[in-house]
């Protein structure tokens, strides 16, 4: 029997196998995540690629007559069109509205209901139950309380001597009631993401602090508010981005009235898509929200870069 | 015996091939046309589905589905069955709505399949009817419903302020906007209630042609005609400024961001079509309707409409367009009286139409009927979306207090002019 390492005879490697440990676990990855990414190129990017296309032409759904016109929808948003500047201003003021306002309500309700005490679950369900209400049944109830003079909260402030406004039908006082339900509708999605924070910070750092003689307020600004800083960075980001999203509250409430005094970028990008069925320019819209919401994100993760550094 | 057997298989299969043949023979003529309205309401869909099997006497084969879209998303989402290459066969079309349609071609022009039905009479639906639906020869929709304007009316809130009944007040020909007003002031003064209310609450938002075109027209105004917006002219400025006084100054209207509901008895008057009679027996007051008050034009009755059309992308047209010649042939459209108030003529004449509504009596329903045939539509354009979004920031400014009534229609003409 000759030797397998007989001198002068070339001994050929074994083949690797193809499917080595490596490869199966490489493909075994893509299908666990096949079927999120299948959704996210079919549902998220395809759309968003297509969106772009549908931008830069002028395509009346109705008609169905498409023609290429390049920029030509941008530049008539960006130069020619007044109401489109009004839309934004309105946008911008109701994130600068609602955002400190949202986070501030939030974090004092998550500092009042982070600890146990007596009935803790009960309050804490009665701030988180609005974000699980209805947005229709919300803005219903709120659009009849915001009546003029017959309106209930009206009539409460009727029995201090204060002579309400007619809330939904004046420019400033609408923004304001948009703002302020909508603040009270969300704040409790805030609030529990404060509170898990909250309860993640150790409590020793708080006794040594009050050990080294500080204050309720310097310990709140010195050693709570600096490690929930993450949680408010996202939470900003967050809330930002659904402040510029906002549309269900709008078209219930004042349908962007009055005198176009709500009229969100949202809303508008709805009205010219469903209302004039001008998919390209609503498309437009659509690029240049996108394009805002992803400058505001960049620019508050830099903030927060620089801020931890 | 085996030969016997071999025989009676091919007979077996010859016999199993007859019967497979004859249904799908049967399958391939059986044919569904889809049919798009905005009721949901059983009555009016008994009598659709009964007119459909009057159809299926003649077209034994053919079935038609109605499918109920909400009216509130009714235009969009038909316009995205049509863009999605979805489009029903026949549909029920808005007023406001019909002239996009006719522009964008996506209506079928059935007027010459019309004019070759035998015994359809064309003619015999009112020109001012056909207007909106029409051009030229060509037709591109028929108005199953015409129907009025009228003013409602608590004859108890009446009554009590020491009025004349608004229906006296018509017959004596005293009926004018000027006595509008006064009764109005008068009802709030009397009674717990607003005097008058806007069509269904919505006059300052959804409903403001409803609101201010049946002043505007009374005076003798419009608000565009050829490309041109009227809103300014001064004799809607003189409508809506009176319109304006009777809200702030007399307080008489239920003003914007209130709620005043006429069926529920917390306005003494309010506007509204006679399809909404159906609400008054439960209301619990007694009531009547008469024609809208008269200006210094005149009487100007405006009416609201819809069609039927047929879709141009349709793959049964011809039979569409068959099934829409059936359906408003005289016969059916006086079946269709007892809701929807016709515009032909012959039926409109008829008894039988005076006594279709067994809650309006005879009297009420003859006004209803002159009001048809002297009325016209609310304004339309196939702009129209845009021109009432660009109209509604510029109303809104108008309906306060401190608004100044001829700048601000000013601006909503300026608003407007481009997309007339």
């Amino acid at each position: 029997m000759a030797s397998l390492n007989e001198p002068g005879t070339t001994v050929r490697a074994p083949r690797a196998p193809w499917l080595t440990l490596k490869r199966r676990e490489t493909i075994e990855g893509w299908l666990f995540v096949s079927p999120t990414l299948i959704g996210f190129l079919i549902f998220f990017l395809g759309p968003l690629i297509a969106v772009v296309f549908y931008s830069l032409s002028e395509w009346n759904l109705l008609s169905q007559d498409t023609i290429f016109v390049g920029l030509a929808n941008y530049e008539d948003a960006l130069t020619q069109n007044p109401d489109f500047w009004q839309v934004i201003r309105n946008s911008v003021i109701f994130a600068a509205g609602l955002v400190p306002m949202n986070m501030a309500l939030a974090l004092a309700l998550a500092m009042a209901l982070a600890r146990p005490f007596r009935g803790v679950v009960f309050f804490r369900t009665i701030f988180f139950a609005p974000v699980v209400t209805s947005a229709v049944a919300w803005a219903i109830v709120w659009k009849f309380l915001l009546q003029g003079d017959a309106g209930a909260v009206n009539q409460m402030l009727a029995t201090v001597g204060i002579d309400g406004p007619n809330w939904l039908r004046e420019p400033n006082w609408a923004m304001a009631a948009v703002i302020v339900t909508r603040v009270l509708k969300m704040v409790g999605l805030n609030m529990i993401l404060y509170i898990a924070a909250l309860q993640s910070i150790p409590r020793d750092y708080e006794e040594a602090a009050r050990l080294e003689g500080a204050s309720e307020w310097q310990i709140f600004r010195m050693v709570i508010w600096p490690l929930l800083a993450p949680t408010t960075l996202i939470i900003m980001v967050i809330t930002t981005i659904g402040s510029f999203k906002v549309f269900d509250h709008i078209y219930l409430m004042t349908g962007g009235g009055p005198e176009n005094g709500t009229l969100v970028l949202a809303f508008y990008i709805y009205q010219q898509a469903f209302e004039f069925f001008e998919i390209g320019y609503a498309s437009a819209l659509a690029m240049i929200m996108f394009v805002i919401v992803l400058a505001l994100t960049v620019v508050q993760l830099i903030l927060r870069q620089k801020g931890s550094t | 015996m085996k030969k016997g057997g071999l025989t009676m298989t091919r007979q077996g299969l010859f016999a199993a091939g007859v019967v497979a043949s004859a249904l799908l023979a049967g399958g391939a003529c059986a044919q569904e046309l889809r049919f798009t309205v905005w009721t949901g309401n059983d009555a009016h869909l008994a009598m659709l589905n009964g007119i459909a099997e009057g159809f299926r006497e003649s077209h034994p084969d053919v079935t038609v589905r109605f499918e109920t879209i909400p009216a509130g998303d009714y235009t969009q989402k038909l316009t995205f069955q049509i863009a999605g290459g979805n489009p029903p066969d026949l549909g029920w079309m808005f007023e406001d709505s019909i002239p996009a349609f006719i522009a964008a071609g996506v209506v079928e022009d059935i007027g010459p399949a019309l004019r070759e039905t035998e015994g359809y009479d064309l003619d015999d639906f009112s020109g001012p009817a056909m207007d909106l639906w029409s051009d030229g020869d060509a037709v591109y929709g028929i108005p199953f419903s015409t129907s009025p304007f009228m003013v409602f009316y608590n004859k108890e809130m009446f009554e009590a302020a020491g009025l004349k009944d608004p229906l006296a007040m018509a017959e004596a020909g005293e009926w004018t906007m000027e006595a509008f007003r006064d009764a109005a002031l008068k009802l709030t003064e009397a009674n717990d209630a607003w005097g008058f209310e806007f069509k269904d609450g919505e006059g300052y938002d959804s409903r403001i042609m409803h609101a201010i075109m049946p002043p505007i027209r009374a005076y003798g105004g419009h608000a565009w005609q050829d490309g041109e917006c009227g809103f300014d002219d001064p004799e809607a400025v003189e409508a809506v400024t009176m319109l304006h006084g009777m809200i702030f100054e007399d307080q008489s209207i239920v003003p914007p961001g209130e709620q005043g509901d006429f069926f529920s008895g917390s306005a003494a008057m309010t506007v509204n079509q006679i399809s909404r009679a159906s609400k008054m027996p439960e209301a619990g007051f007694e009531w009547g309707i008469a024609p809208l008050p008269t200006g210094p034009a005149g009487a100007a009755p405006i009416i609201g409409q819809a069609g039927i059309s047929v879709f141009a992308q349709g793959d049964k047209k011809e039979l569409a367009t068959e099934f829409a010649a059936f359906m408003t042939n005289a016969e059916n459209v006086a079946v269709m009286a007892q809701f929807f108030p016709p515009a032909r003529a012959s039926v409109l004449d008829s008894d039988a139409f005076i006594d279709a509504n067994e809650l309006i009596p005879a009297e009420q329903m003859a006004y209803v009927s002159d009001a048809i045939k002297q009325g016209s539509v609310l304004p339309s354009h196939e702009n129209a979306p845009k021109i009432l979004a660009a109209m509604k920031p510029r109303f809104d400014a108008l309906f306060r207090a401190d608004a100044d009534v001829p700048a601000t229609l000013a601006a909503v003409c300026a608003a407007i002019q481009d997309e007339l």
